[in-house]
C-alpha cells in the first residue's frame, strides 16, 4: 500500500467519522440514548435489583411455651434476617399464613422442645416456601445458621465441640452484597444492548434514507464506510464504561482492584464486537424498524441469560453452557468481575481477551463481506 | 449507434430485472465524450436503473456495462474518482449545511484544502448557493437541493456526470437555470447522461435514447427523430408518442 493510498483511505475514514459526529451532535437522542440511558438504568437495576435476602416474614409456632422457646424465637427473629410476622400453636395456620404469602418459612417448636433441648435431643421443624426457590435455599440456610448458634449457647460449655468445624471466608465480596455482584454484569449488558442498537440505527438510516446511494457514487470503500462510522460510537462506549464504572464506585461502592489495562483492552474489544454485530444486522436488515428489533433480541437475551449475569453459568445446562462461551458478554462480566473485584490481571484474563478478539474480528468480518458496495 | 469516436458509456445488450419485474431488456447504447445523452421515458421505464448500472451500483444480470473503459461494478473500480452521480432520490445528508455536505464530499474524493477552497467558491458561484452555505440541506427549495447535489457532484471535476432525473420536482425557473448550469459543464468537455420524464427537455440533449417499458425504442439526435416523425424537434412528445405506439402496435397509445 503506497503512502498516498493510505492518506486518502485515513483521509476518507476521517470523512466518515466527522460526519458521524456532526450528526450525533445534532441528534440529542443518540447522545441521550449512548450516555445517559445507561447510568439512569445502572441505578434503577443498582438499586431495584437486589439478590440480599433479609427481612424474611417468619411465621412461629411455639407448642412448647418455655422460656427457652421464647429465647429461641427472640434469638431468631433479633437478627436482620427474620421478622416475626405471625405467632401461633397451630401448624395449619401458620401453613395458611405460607399459603396467602404472608410469610417465607415457618418454625415449629414441639410439645417438650425445652425438655429434649435439656436431653440434648432438641428438635425444630424448618417449613419453607419452595415456590421461590431461591429465596427458599437462602433462607433455609440462614435458618439453620441461626438455629444452630441459638443451640450451642442454650448448651453452653456442657457440649464437647466439634472434631470437624468449617470456617467459612467470603473473598472480594465478604459481605455478599448483590450490588458488587451485579454492577459488572449489569454494565456488560446495558453496554451491549446500546452499542449494538446505535450502530445497527445508524447504518440502517443510511440505508433508508437513500445516502448509501450517493456514498456508493465516491470512491469511499466498505471498510472504510464501516471502520469510519464505527470510530465515534467506539468513542461513545469507552465514555460509557467509564461512566458506568464511575457511577458504580460512587453509588455501589464497586471497587477497581485489578489491571486496568486489562480492564481497557476488555472494554475496547467488547465495544468493537458489540458495534461489528449492530453493523451486520444493519447491513442485512436495511431497515430502522426491523433493526431495532433484532438488535434488541440479539443482545439483551444473550446478555442477560447466558453471560453470568444473573444466573451462574456452572447452573446452565451443558449445551448452553457451550453456547454461551460464543456470548461475548460472558466474557466481558467474567474481564470486569476479575478486575472490578478479584484483582485480575492479563495474566489471567487473556482467555477472556482472546475470545472477545476473535468475536469482534468474526463480527467485523461479517459485517464488511456483507456490505456489498451495491444497491443489489 | 454513435458517430462519436471515444466513448465514455457502453451498454451491450444489458438485462437487469428485479423479482419478476424486468427491468431492461437487451439495451445497447453508447456515449462519447463530451456529449450530452438523454434517456427520455415515462415513470417505470427503466431510467434508473440504467443510470445505476452505468454508475457501478448494480450489476447486470446479462449484458456489458464499460465506464471510461472499465466496469464500474468491479470493487477495485478505479471509475469513481472520474465520475459524479446526482441520484433521483434526495441523498445527501438534510441535518447537514450547505457547506458541510460540500465539505463531506471533498474529503471523500480526497481534494486538498486549497483545491476545496477553489472548487467551493466556484461552485457555490455557478449554483448561486452562496447565501445559503449555512443552511441545512433539508431546509434547501426542492431547486436548490439539486444543485447543491450537482455541487457535491462536481466537486472532483468528474468526466462523467450522470443525473437521474435532476428536474423533477423543480420549478421552471430553477429548471432552466439548471441547463445551463449544465450547458457550462459541457463546454468544460464533461461528458452528461441526463435521464428525464420530460419530453421538452429531449430537445436539450445532444442525442436521445428513448426508453419504454426496459426496451431502447429509438436513438438518436432530437432534431432528427423529429424530422423522421414530421414534426417540430421542440414537440418532441409528439414523436415520443408515435414511436411507442409503432412499437407497441398501438396498444399502449
Amino acid at each position: 500500500m503506497d503512502s498516498t493510498y493510505a492518506k486518502r483511505t485515513v483521509g476518507r475514514i476521517l470523512a466518515m467519522a466527522g460526519k458521524e459526529v456532526l450528526h450525533i451532535r445534532r441528534d440529542v437522542r443518540t447522545l441521550y440514548l449512548a450516555l445517559a440511558m445507561p447510568v439512569l438504568l445502572l441505578v434503577l437495576f443498582g438499586f431495584g435489583i437486589s439478590f440480599d435476602v433479609d427481612h424474611l416474614d417468619l411465621a412461629v409456632v411455639d407448642q412448647d411455651r418455655t422460656a427457652l422457646s421464647r429465647e429461641l424465637v427472640r434469638q431468631v427473629t433479633a437478627s436482620e434476617e427474620f421478622v416475626l410476622a405471625w405467632e401461633g400453636t397451630s401448624p395449619e395456620e401458620a401453613i395458611r399464613e405460607l399459603r396467602r404469602g404472608h410469610a417465607v418459612a415457618v418454625m415449629v417448636l414441639p410439645h417438650g422442645f425445652s425438655e429434649d433441648v435439656a436431653r440434648g435431643a432438641g428438635q425444630v421443624q424448618l417449613l419453607m416456601d419452595g415456590a421461590d426457590g431461591n429465596t427458599a435455599t437462602q433462607a433455609l440456610a440462614k435458618a439453620q445458621a441461626l438455629v444452630d448458634v441459638a443451640g450451642r449457647r442454650f448448651a453452653g460449655a456442657t457440649l464437647p465441640a466439634p472434631p470437624l468445624e468449617v470456617r467459612v471466608r467470603t473473598l472480594f465480596n465478604p459481605n455478599g452484597r448483590s450490588a458488587l455482584f451485579l454492577v459488572p454484569g449489569l454494565a456488560a449488558y446495558l453496554l451491549a444492548i446500546v452499542a449494538v442498537l446505535i450502530t445497527a440505527l445508524t447504518v440502517a438510516r443510511e440505508w433508508e434514507r437513500g445516502s448509501m446511494e450517493q456514498l456508493f457514487a465516491t470512491p469511499v470503500g466498505r471498510l472504510e464506510i464501516v471502520v469510519g462510522k464505527l470510530l465515534p460510537y467506539l468513542g461513545i462506549g469507552l465514555l460509557q464504561v467509564l461512566l458506568v464504572l464511575t457511577v458504580g464506585a460512587w453509588l455501589f461502592d464497586v471497587p477497581v482492584r485489578g489491571s486496568l489495562v486489562a480492564l481497557g483492552l476488555g472494554a475496547l474489544l467488547f465495544l468493537v464486537g458489540m458495534l461489528g454485530q449492530g453493523l451486520l444486522i444493519s447491513v442485512i436488515t436495511r431497515n430502522q424498524v426491523v433493526a431495532t428489533q433484532v438488535a434488541t433480541m440479539s443482545s439483551m437475551l444473550p446478555s442477560m441469560l447466558l453471560s453470568g449475569f444473573i444466573f451462574p453459568i456452572e447452573n446452565l445446562p451443558p449445551p448452553l453452557r457451550v453456547i454461551s462461551l460464543l456470548i461475548p458478554a460472558r466474557h466481558f462480566v467474567t474481564t470486569l468481575r476479575g478486575v472490578l473485584l478479584r484483582g485480575n490481571g492479563l495474566d489471567v484474563l487473556w482467555p477472556q481477551l482472546v475470545a472477545l478478539t476473535l468475536f469482534a474480528a468474526l463480527m467485523l468480518t461479517l459485517a464488511t463481506r456483507r456490505f456489498q458496495r451495491r444497491l443489489d | 449507434m454513435s458517430t462519436a469516436p471515444e466513448m465514455d458509456i457502453s451498454l451491450e445488450q444489458v438485462r437487469r430485472s428485479f423479482g419478476a419485474t424486468r427491468a431492461l431488456r437487451g439495451v445497447s447504447l453508447a456515449v462519447g465524450r463530451g456529449e450530452v445523452y438523454g434517456l427520455v421515458g415515462p415513470d417505470g421505464a427503466g431510467k434508473t436503473t440504467a443510470i445505476r448500472l452505468m454508475a457501478g451500483l448494480l450489476r447486470p444480470d446479462e449484458g456489458r456495462v464499460r465506464m471510461l473503459g472499465e466496469d464500474p461494478a468491479h470493487p477495485r473500480t478505479r471509475v469513481r474518482e472520474g465520475l459524479g452521480l446526482v441520484p433521483q432520490r434526495n441523498t445527501l445528508y438534510g441535518d447537514l449545511s450547505v457547506d458541510e455536505n460540500l465539505h463531506f464530499f471533498a474529503r471523500l474524493f480526497g481534494l486538498s484544502r486549497e483545491d476545496f477552497t477553489a472548487r467551493r467558491e466556484r461552485l457555490l458561484d455557478i449554483t448561486r448557493l452562496g447565501r445559503f452555505t449555512g443552511r441545512r440541506a433539508d431546509a434547501l427549495s426542492g431547486g436548490m437541493y439539486k444543485k447543491l447535489a450537482l455541487a457535491c457532484a462536481l466537486l472532483h471535476r468528474p468526466r462523467v456526470l450522470l443525473l437521474d432525473e435532476p428536474t423533477n420536482g423543480v420549478d421552471p425557473v430553477s429548471r432552466r437555470e439548471l441547463w445551463e448550469l449544465l450547458y457550462t459543464l459541457v463546454h468544460e468537455g464533461m461528458t452528461l447522461v441526463v435521464s428525464t420524464p420530460y419530453m421538452d427537455e429531449a430537445a436539450r440533449c445532444h442525442r436521445v435514447g428513448l426508453l419504454y417499458a426496459g426496451e431502447l425504442i429509438a436513438e438518436g439526435g432530437p432534431r432528427e427523430l423529429a424530422r423522421q416523425h414530421g414534426v417540430a424537434a421542440s414537440n418532441f412528445e409528439a414523436v415520443f408518442l408515435a414511436l411507442v405506439e409503432r412499437h407497441t402496435g398501438g396498444r399502449a397509445a
